[in-house]
């Protein structure tokens, strides 16, 4: 039943693919980077190098893809409809974009003007999003976990960004801020309530209906996500009173939502009713078993001090939890997403004229987990190049965009299997 | 409230099955029935996007939620 398929409450496919087929090329950057930078890039969390390779990732890749991903879920999971989706999309995404570039080479540079111009990039396009998400969501009701989620996930990103443009301002010159302790502040929101925050919110759908498990436990889907922002206030309030105890308890309890979150989505994993995992479980469980042990890395360091001591402790805990966890899950994601996205819009394009081809045929599966299995090569590279940078920045860095460009050409073949079965569409109806 | 499965003509169990599995198994189910018939999809999820498809085509639906957490949607032809 053709004329049936009318989503016309899913945004134009131009609107979220934009962010989607952008992240990679911002891997491919953060890959050259490593390999430009060498051991720069595994010395400490404050170099110059690794402050613009943690941000080509959180923001070039892992926040293009979660907000294009919003763009798209949230008029169909939460009935939220973004007014002028594909002009909003083209906005955000140009800010962000070279927002995020900019950004970058303000790290690398330390120009002040880069600083701002990044700001004010990041911020305008972080305010349109918000904007224009709020005011889609002002009349849904939070009846559901997810869209509750979702709303302390958005919640979450506002803190991020915020934080984040005051410190680009502080880093200009333009007014002394602590920015060590705004820098903690500001990954812990990010990472905790924007990025698990939205994790678990799409999670509680995503999982259960793309890997055939259980639903999460209710007790769990209840509490998780508002616990979040308990403990990132908790977080905020240890860090800016510099209290050793109350630090001590936020932060295990910071990394204790990571491993929950992990511990939960595993054990469902183990209860799916698959006969055998596909790329996108792969994925999901190799990135759940990363923030496990970035989680576990941080509890060592605690417990024995030449573990804590140790400068690469917090590059290997940001390794294992960005790259490995987020980087992975987002890769499992794409790998569903863009597939039944280019479905879904030529189902309604086809109208009868001509049928869809099959979902699963789109992006062969053979080459999905080939490039997974790549990214997973690289991630153990660059834990490698933690422990010796000398011998081993290089080799990690050439891995990582190997893997990433791969991961482009796999996303670039679904919009070119897109745009020939539209052809054909418009050829079939031509004729008739 | 569940659904009594005598009511139904079709019956679509979409639980276990990944996306687009069940949103094309209705829309098959719901091209086979006559009016006057009904179509019972049981899902995990509530499905927003049908509600739309079926809305825009001529079908009245009513959703139920068990306690299980297993949505029921009871879809007829709008003019019955």
């Amino acid at each position: 039943m053709q004329a049936l398929l009318s989503y016309d409450q899913s945004p134009p496919i131009a609107a979220p693919f934009r962010f989607f087929l952008t992240a990679p090329v911002f891997g491919i950057l953060a890959g050259l980077l490593v390999m430009h930078a060498g051991p720069n890039a595994f010395m400490s969390r404050w170099t110059p190098e690794a402050l613009a390779l943690t941000h080509l990732i959180t923001v070039g890749f892992m926040l293009q893809v979660m907000l294009g991903a919003l763009i798209q879920i949230l008029p169909v999971v939460a009935g939220a409809n973004i007014v002028r989706p594909s002009l909003i999309a083209g906005v955000v995404h140009c800010a962000i974009t070279v927002g995020a570039l900019l950004l970058a080479a303000a790290f690398l540079t330390f120009a002040p003007w880069m600083f701002v111009g990044s700001s004010l990039l990041l911020f305008s396009g972080g305010a349109v999003f918000l904007g224009a998400s709020g005011w889609a969501m002002r009349g849904v009701p939070a009846t559901g976990p997810t869209i509750s989620g979702l709303k302390t996930a958005i919640s979450g990103l506002a803190v991020t960004v915020a934080l984040g443009v005051a410190m680009a301002f502080g880093m200009s010159g333009w007014f002394d801020l602590p920015l060590m302790q705004l820098a903690d502040i500001h990954l812990g929101w990010g990472l905790l309530v924007w990025g698990i925050g939205l994790l678990a919110a799409v999670a509680y759908v995503v999982v259960p209906m793309f890997q055939i498990t259980p639903a999460y436990p209710e007790w769990f889907v209840r509490r998780f996500v508002p616990s979040l922002l308990v403990v990132a206030s908790a977080w905020t309030i240890a860090v800016f009173g510099g209290w050793d105890v109350p630090l001590l308890v936020a932060a295990l309890a910071l990394i204790g939502m990571f491993g929950l979150f992990a511990g939960v989505t595993l054990f469902l994993q183990r209860r799916s009713k698959r006969a055998s995992f596909d790329t996108n479980q792969h994925c999901w469980r190799g990135a759940m078993l990363s923030l496990l042990s970035g989680g576990g890395v941080w509890l060592a360091a605690r417990s024995v001090p030449e573990i804590g001591e140790w400068p690469g402790l917090p590059i290997l805990c940001g390794v294992l939890v960005m790259y490995g966890g987020f980087v992975s899950v987002i890769t499992g994601m794409l790998y569903k997403i863009v597939p039944f996205l280019t479905w879904l819009h030529l189902q309604n394009f086809g109208q009868g004229v001509l049928m869809a081809p099959n979902m699963k045929k789109i992006i062969a599966e053979r080459t999905m987990h080939r490039q997974m299995l790549s990214h997973f090569f690289a991630g153990i590279l660059l834990v490698l190049a933690v422990f010796w940078p000398e011998t081993m920045a290089m080799p990690a860095g050439a891995a990582v965009v190997v893997s990433q460009a791969w991961l482009a050409m796999n996303l670039c073949s679904a919009v070119r299997v897109f745009r020939r079965h539209s052809r054909l569409i418009a050829e079939k109806r031509a004729n008739t | 409230m569940t659904v009594d499965e005598t009511q139904a003509d079709k019956i679509v169990d979409g639980r276990f099955l990944e996306p687009p599995e069940p949103f094309l198994l209705t829309m098959e189910a719901l091209d086979t029935i006559r009016p006057g018939e009904t179509v019972l999809l049981r899902l995990c999820r509530e499905p927003l996007p049908l509600y739309r498809a079926l809305q825009l085509n001529g079908y009245a639906w009513e959703t139920s939620c068990l306690d299980d957490g297993t949505f029921e949607i009871l879809i007829r032809h709008r003019a019955e």
